[in-house]
């Protein structure tokens, strides 16, 4: 069970007044998150960099959180916005099946965080690049394992992986 | 897994220093801060018009004028907003004013009409040095903006890039505006509003790799 909104902000409030032990304890539930967040759209084998990544990030930029506003929010544009630029970096590696990672809708802040996940930032994308990023960036497929996967020719498999990361990291902040 | 992770965080716990968090009222302190800078650097350069103060000037330099502040204020708050990431953060007030402002341009055209306007355009001699004197003091709030943009974490760096151009072209214009005294709309409309469609296209694409993080 991930902590609720109002005792991560508590325990950030207190991370930015330099409690180390808050801190920890916040950084752990982070850690938590992340995982549970970038499950299904991180080959695993590269889940461990990109959740390390992301709590370098937080950590580094710990100041940019307004005490006024909420910590999931913030914490998910983070998130957000390293897991494009991973995408970005991402070449195929001969580990990178994406196996079955569904997890249960086991919680009321699962449907809360709904709204923030990445998911939702594929809704603004049309199907094919979707899967043109699904296969290649996240599956590691090459560009031609996946023009024949999907039908779309080579270039069109690039150009829609080139547009649909041009329009994901627009989207970073985006709620709806 | 968990052990890689765990010395991270012990790591990262142990280096823990208290932060002041980032807080809007201090970037728009900083904002303000540009814009009396920019408004002193026109006095001190070109010396700003008299004649408003001895009711010379017609309600159309109070119109531009007022619409190039409320739009540098807007989108100053955006990109302020920007530093400090949110799902859900959304840029409304400056998009909306930007349509405001192209009002200007649109009356000028609908007063003057299309030759009237073309002539606006390639014969009003001063009209490129107030073009180009509203975009230099639009520097002012650009490093303004940039500064604390480094200092937070945007996450929509095109957005970001256009936004401060925006800000930076208006409050720019509206400061070197205070020092021109020509107010009629074919010249207030075009050269007065031309320096925010610059700057937010020079923003849109040198923004960007100085905020990137």
């Amino acid at each position: 069970m991930i902590a609720d909104e109002a005792s991560m902000a508590q325990m950030m409030v207190a991370a930015q007044k330099g409690d180390r032990a808050v801190y920890r304890a916040l950084l752990a539930e982070v850690q938590l998150w992340l995982e549970r967040y970038f499950r299904k759209r991180v080959a695993p084998a590269q889940l461990d960099d990109l959740v390390q990544e992301v709590l370098l990030a937080v950590h580094n930029k710990r100041a940019t959180w307004d005490p006024k506003r909420a910590f999931y929010p913030w914490l998910a544009a983070i998130a957000r916005y390293r897991w494009i630029d991973h995408l970005r970096k991402v070449y195929r590696s001969a580990e990178d099946e994406l196996g079955d990672h569904d997890a249960a809708e086991d919680s009321e802040e699962e449907a809360v965080m709904a709204r923030m996940s990445l998911e939702r930032l594929f809704v603004h994308l049309p199907e094919k690049q979707v899967e043109a990023i699904e296969l290649v960036k996240i599956e590691g497929l090459s560009i031609a394992e996946a023009s024949q996967r999907s039908g779309q020719s080579e270039s069109l498999v690039k150009v829609n992986i080139h547009r649909g990361l041009k329009k994901l990291s627009a989207l970073v902040e985006k709620a709806d | 897994m968990n052990r890689v992770h765990n010395s991270l965080i012990d790591e990262l716990s142990y280096d823990l220093d208290p932060v002041r968090p980032m807080r809007i009222s201090g970037g728009l302190a900083l904002v303000a801060l540009a814009v009396v800078a920019t408004v002193v650097l026109v006095e001190l350069l070109d010396g700003l018009w008299r004649g408003v103060l001895a009711g010379e000037a017609s309600p159309v330099f109070f119109i531009t004028n007022g619409m190039l502040a409320l739009l540098g204020a807007a989108a100053s708050f955006a990109v302020l907003r920007m530093a400090s990431p949110h799902v859900g953060n959304t840029h409304d007030g400056a998009r909306w004013s930007a349509g405001m402002l192209a009002l200007l341009p649109t009356t000028a055209l609908m007063m003057l009409g299309i030759g009237g306007f073309a002539a606006a355009v390639m014969e009003d001699m001063y009209g490129l040095g107030c073009f180009l004197a509203g975009s230099a003091f639009g520097l002012v709030t650009a490093g303004a903006l940039i500064v604390w943009l480094r200092r937070g974490a945007p996450v929509s760096l095109a957005a970001a890039g256009i936004y401060t151009g925006i800000a930076a072209g208006a409050l720019g214009s509206f400061a070197f505006g205070l020092a021109c005294p020509i107010d009629d709309i074919g010249h207030l409309g075009i050269w007065h509003v031309a320096p925010v469609l610059l700057c937010g296209i020079l923003g849109r694409f040198a923004v960007p790799p100085l905020v990137r993080w």
